[in-house]
């Protein structure tokens, strides 16, 4: 039993670091420009399919570093010319706006690729578990959780260190100020969204390898990133990162005990954090974005 | 503080506003009607054309178009010609189901209803037919009580009752040993499914190692395949249906279960055979319908007009839709009447004919529980066959009538309306 809960609560780190990559985006987005990004989930399922239509020509290396970037490009395009008309509004039009895209980017899929679930092929060196007591630790999960984590560290450093990341962060504290100070808030918001939407193209390629590749695909793993966020505290991005593993581990754990909730178990949390900690495991009390 | 462009209030109630709206958004109904001006003899079609089914759902629906074609090639039903009227049911929203059953009904007067591939969802549809004394034919809810406990008399379904595919697929899972371990989806279809196995294996001294629900729609299946082989069973039962087989295949094999353990089920579909890489077709499983099939009459015309009409073959889904909208009209013409309770009476004991039926014997709608009576298919997954779309090898052609348990173990007891 015990190695049962162990081998789950390692297993739920893998998957959460999944739902931090996702959530991290989703996350910088937020932060910075205010939307809640409904069409994360729509950003990811098209760099998957965009992968998948690239690999016969550049290969599974050449589609996981093309598809997040043409996919970014995409996210930089519908910046320009939706989303940048909503800012300043409340929130809730670009809610909708992001909402009505989900939409328009689910069905484009099943348009253009079928509704019908597509083999995502992988290398073959990828696909063998990497010990036989560690089973579910394939090459591939292993080279996820690396890339996760060489991504993640990646763009803390972008946000700590380099010119991009110290506007994005200051911008997120007082965009005003940042605006008076001559910097150009309307490109920086434009990049900022693009890189969120990197991320979930990185997150749609890497979640193809491991899951079926449907249109569906997207909105099924949106809603633990936005528990992700919720749970580790909004405008926080270690937070963010932590509440993408915390909620990977707790529902791999609930699966020892009681599978049919391994589902509802990540609401529960949430629930339980907004009651006793509403501003979030790492979040600042009072935040307004 | 007044109205600040720069700093759009975002506050948590919003984002939980967010939230809130992304959960309803994963129930809410996905719109695809197409309405037409005239007015003929209507059949409606409320499936799932959207979501975790959506594969499913639209391979139906193309069978249900192939035999309205062909309904009014041969002269309509009853003189007027067909029409389908397609609604999108979701695959998982009972609400939105039921609502457009009701608007198919009511507000369309469509003399006929067709679906659904989710049982609940066509459990909860039945119930509004039989309230509306419609025609109801099931071309895909395997949940027993369609035509069990939960019958009615204008309800006829064409695919398999769980309990039937439970039968036929065992025999062949006990050669494999006698410990299973079930993964099954947590609703109606899963639940019978599990049941009926275990039912069936206690019969062949087979043993439940263990058994975990999942969710429908859960993505990732590691933590319940982390605990299945912690119980070492002999066999890992996959009930998982769409694209959630597709990822708990998928996985399994990825962390090189199959070799350890036989992986089997009870239903597996081409959809979800093509879906996956092919290494991961693998297990026993039954078929409802398969494409290739030996001394079949019409099956190669059928198979060449599904092709032509969409580049690929037919799978089970479009065979059902097939033969549940050509049973409407064979049901009027035998009727000759659109009355709801002539047209069942004439579907009572009725035979397919070797055009519609496309298999071995001519598949028949029992009398007493209205349960299409087929043949059923069990074999193995192949990672590639004679043909690239020949991914199931059929090693046993069972007949329904030695498999269905008798209709008195099936808790239907149907109930007519007073004439």
């Amino acid at each position: 039993m015990t190695q049962l809960v162990l081998f789950n609560a390692f297993n739920g780190l893998v998957v959460g670091a999944f739902y931090a990559l996702m959530a991290l985006g989703l996350s910088l987005i937020l932060n910075l420009s205010g939307v809640i990004n409904f069409a994360h989930g729509g950003f990811l399922a098209i760099a998957a399919y965009l992968a998948y239509s690239l690999i016969p020509r550049v290969g599974f290396w050449g589609g996981l570093v093309i598809a997040p970037l043409l996919t970014a490009v995409l996210g930089l395009v519908v910046e320009r010319l939706l989303i940048r008309r909503l800012y300043g509004r409340d929130p809730l039009y670009s809610l909708l706006l992001t909402f009505g895209l989900a939409y328009v980017f689910e069905d484009a899929t099943r348009f253009l690729w079928g509704a019908q679930t597509l083999p995502y092929p992988v290398p073959p060196s990828l696909t063998t578990p990497v010990s036989a007591t560690f089973f579910f630790l394939t090459g591939y999960r292993v080279f996820m959780v690396l890339l996760v984590a060489v991504v993640v560290t990646a763009l803390f450093f972008v946000l700590a260190r380099t010119r991009l990341g110290i506007r994005i962060r200051a911008g997120t504290q007082d965009l005003e100020t940042v605006s008076v100070l001559g910097i150009n808030v309307r490109v920086l918001r434009n990049l900022n969204f693009g890189l969120g939407v990197y991320l979930a193209g990185l997150a749609g390629v890497l979640a193809a390898g491991m899951l079926g590749l449907e249109p569906t695909i997207g909105s099924s793993l949106i809603m633990p990133s936005f528990v992700a966020i919720i749970v580790g505290g909004l405008g926080s991005l270690p937070g963010t990162l932590l509440g993408g593993l915390l909620i990977g581990v707790a529902s791999g754990v609930t699966t020892v005990f009681f599978p049919s909730a391994s589902e509802a178990v990540i609401y529960v949390m949430m629930a339980a954090v907004l009651l006793v900690r509403p501003h979030g495991l790492l979040g600042t009390a009072g935040r307004t974005a | 503080m007044s109205h600040d462009p720069w700093n759009p209030k975002l506050t948590r109630r919003t984002v939980l506003k967010g939230a809130a709206m992304a959960a309803a958004w994963q129930l809410a109904p996905r719109g695809l009607s197409r309405a037409f001006a005239a007015e003929p003899v209507k059949i409606g079609f409320d499936d799932t054309l959207t979501g975790t089914y959506a594969a499913n759902g639209k391979n139906t629906l193309i069978g249900c178009q192939l035999a309205v074609d062909q309904i009014n090639a041969s002269g309509g039903i009853l003189g007027q010609p067909a029409q389908l009227l397609v609604e999108d049911s979701t695959s998982g929203d009972a609400g939105t189901a039921v609502q457009k059953a009701r608007k198919l009904i009511d507000r369309d007067r469509v003399s006929f209803l067709i679906g659904n591939v989710n049982s609940a969802l066509s459990l909860a549809i039945g119930q509004v037919s039989n309230e509306k004394g419609i025609l109801h034919v099931v071309p895909g809810g395997h949940t027993d009580a369609v035509t069990g406990a939960n019958c009615h008399w204008n309800v006829f379904r064409v695919c398999n009752t769980t309990q039937m595919e439970a039968a036929a697929v065992s025999a062949e899972l006990i050669k494999a040993g006698k410990r299973w371990y079930y993964i099954t989806p947590d609703y109606a279809y899963g639940h019978t499914l599990q049941d009926g196995l275990e039912k069936e294996a206690q019969k062949l001294g087979g043993i439940k190692a263990g058994a975990d629900l999942a969710p429908l729609g859960t993505a990732d299946y590691s933590s319940y395949l982390i605990k299945a082989q912690a119980a070492n069973p002999d066999v890992i039962v996959f009930l998982t249906q769409g694209a959630d087989m597709v990822n708990a295949l998928k996985q399994a094999v990825q962390f090189g279960l199959e070799k350890r353990f036989h992986l089997a089920g009870a239903q597996q579909e081409l959809e979800a055979l093509e879906g996956l890489p092919p290494e991961a077709r693998v297990g026993t499983w039954v078929f409802e319908w398969y494409w290739k099939q030996p001394n079949v009459p019409h099956l190669d015309e059928f198979v060449g007009l599904i092709r032509k009409k969409t580049g690929k073959v037919p799978t089970a889904r479009t065979w059902q839709g097939f033969a549940s909208v050509w049973s409407c009209a064979l049901a009027a013409r035998s009727a000759k009447s659109l009355d709801g309770v002539k047209m069942a009476k004439a579907m009572e004991g009725m035979k397919l004919p070797p055009e519609v039926g496309l298999m071995p014997d001519p598949p028949f709608y029992r009398p007493g529980d209205h349960q299409l009576m087929p043949t059923l298919y069990v074999g193995r997954a192949q990672a590639q066959g004679s043909e690239p779309e020949d991914l199931f090898k059929v090693t046993r052609f069972l007949k329904g009538t030695d498999i269905a348990a008798p209709v008195e173990q099936t808790g239907c007891r149907l109930s007519w309306p007073h004439t």
